[in-house]
């Protein structure tokens, strides 16, 4: 790994405390965030808010299963995002595909089509689960470790190409949109 | 069975269906495949008018796809499920989108994923898959395993057994 500036090791302390989360709730893991954001867990101690758009958002959570449909839309947002941005996997469908292992429509790993940061092993995660991951992945950013997106970067050809054998093309056509 | 499920049911006697008594306000009736639209027709009139689901079980063996109509009554909670079946290998059929505007999103449904056609619906386009290459994935003969090792390549597990034992040993924290 490249040795960091100390201008850039003290961003990485300041990034650290303060993200904004892009929740991408398609799956069922979104039942999860509630109690997560809200009084009883209240991840907004950690510096940790929720955001609505893309362009501000810092981590996008990927909430459970994701079809090609969905993934389509996720590498969007993905790319939509500004550096450095931060993927977090949560339950085991983004690791492995979970119970959808062998459906026609959902993907098995999310690591082969954009990069992951932290996954959150369990189907579901209770928050104090995302509440550790979310401190894990301060941690990593504070080490500099954290450096999916340098890496989506640098291996861009090989992502897309697994983009494209799974999803045939990654523009997304949407009669609701044309 | 209420006192209008049998009012209805007196009234499509003279299609003669096949009628199955499923519980207090169910209802199954199966007919020919000529005469589920007038069936249909009738029953709105009798006040099952509202269109639940139009859905499809495709019985493999038999070589045929029964289609599935669900009609639900606000007067009294009843439900009539009326089915007819058609031929697996030509699956074609009339649509109902006249009778109740919202059935051709089911019947857009069910091209997609059972490849029915419908007669007089021509707005097939697809509706959930995106680029759909291979047969329509809910019939009994697609294979969504073979698919899914195909398309979505798999995790690769390798068994640490060291690691393991150390993690029984309680020497390391698994």
């Amino acid at each position: 790994m490249k040795e960091r500036t100390v201008w850039e090791q003290i961003a990485d302390q300041l990034r650290s405390r303060s993200i904004w989360m892009l929740h991408y709730c398609t799956g069922c893991g979104a039942m999860e965030l509630p109690p997560t954001m809200t009084a009883r867990f209240d991840m907004e101690r950690f510096g940790i808010m929720p955001m609505a758009t893309p362009r501000q958002a810092d981590i996008l959570l990927i909430t459970g299963y994701l079809n090609t449909k969905t993934l389509r839309r996720v590498i969007y947002t993905y790319e939509q995002m500004a550096d450095p941005k931060y993927v977090i996997g949560f339950g085991s469908c983004t690791i492995n595909g979970g119970i959808y292992y062998d459906s026609y429509s959902t993907i098995n790993r999310l690591d082969y089509y954009i990069p992951v940061d932290v996954y959150i092993a369990g189907c579901m995660p209770r928050p104090e689960a995302i509440l550790e991951a979310f401190q894990y992945l301060m941690e990593k950013i504070r080490k500099g470790e954290a450096d999916g997106w340098k890496r989506y970067k640098e291996n861009y050809e090989w992502y897309k190409q697994n983009q494209i054998r799974s999803l045939g093309e990654v523009y997304v056509h949407d009669e609701f949109h044309e | 069975m209420t006192n209008s499920m049998n009012e209805a049911l007196k009234a499509i006697e003279i299609f003669n269906p096949m009628v199955e008594e499923i519980d207090e306000r169910q209802v199954k009736v199966s007919v020919g495949n000529d005469k589920l639209v007038s069936v249909l027709e009738t029953l709105k009139s009798k006040g099952y008018s509202h269109l639940s689901l139009i859905t499809c079980v495709d019985w493999i063996d038999d070589g045929q796809l029964e289609l599935v109509y669900i009609l639900f009554s606000w007067q009294d909670g009843g439900k009539f499920i009326v089915t007819t079946r058609i031929d697996r290998n030509n699956p074609k059929f009339v649509t109902v989108k006249e009778i109740w505007p919202v059935a051709r999103f089911y019947e857009r449904e069910l091209h997609e994923f059972f490849g029915v056609e419908f007669e007089g619906n021509d707005d097939m386009k697809p509706l959930f898959l995106e680029l759909w290459d291979e047969m329509p994935p809910l019939r009994k003969d697609f294979d969504p395993r073979e698919y899914s090792k195909s398309k979505f390549p798999d995790r690769k597990y390798e068994k640490d057994v060291i690691k393991e034992a150390k993690i029984f040993r309680g020497e390391i924290d698994g």
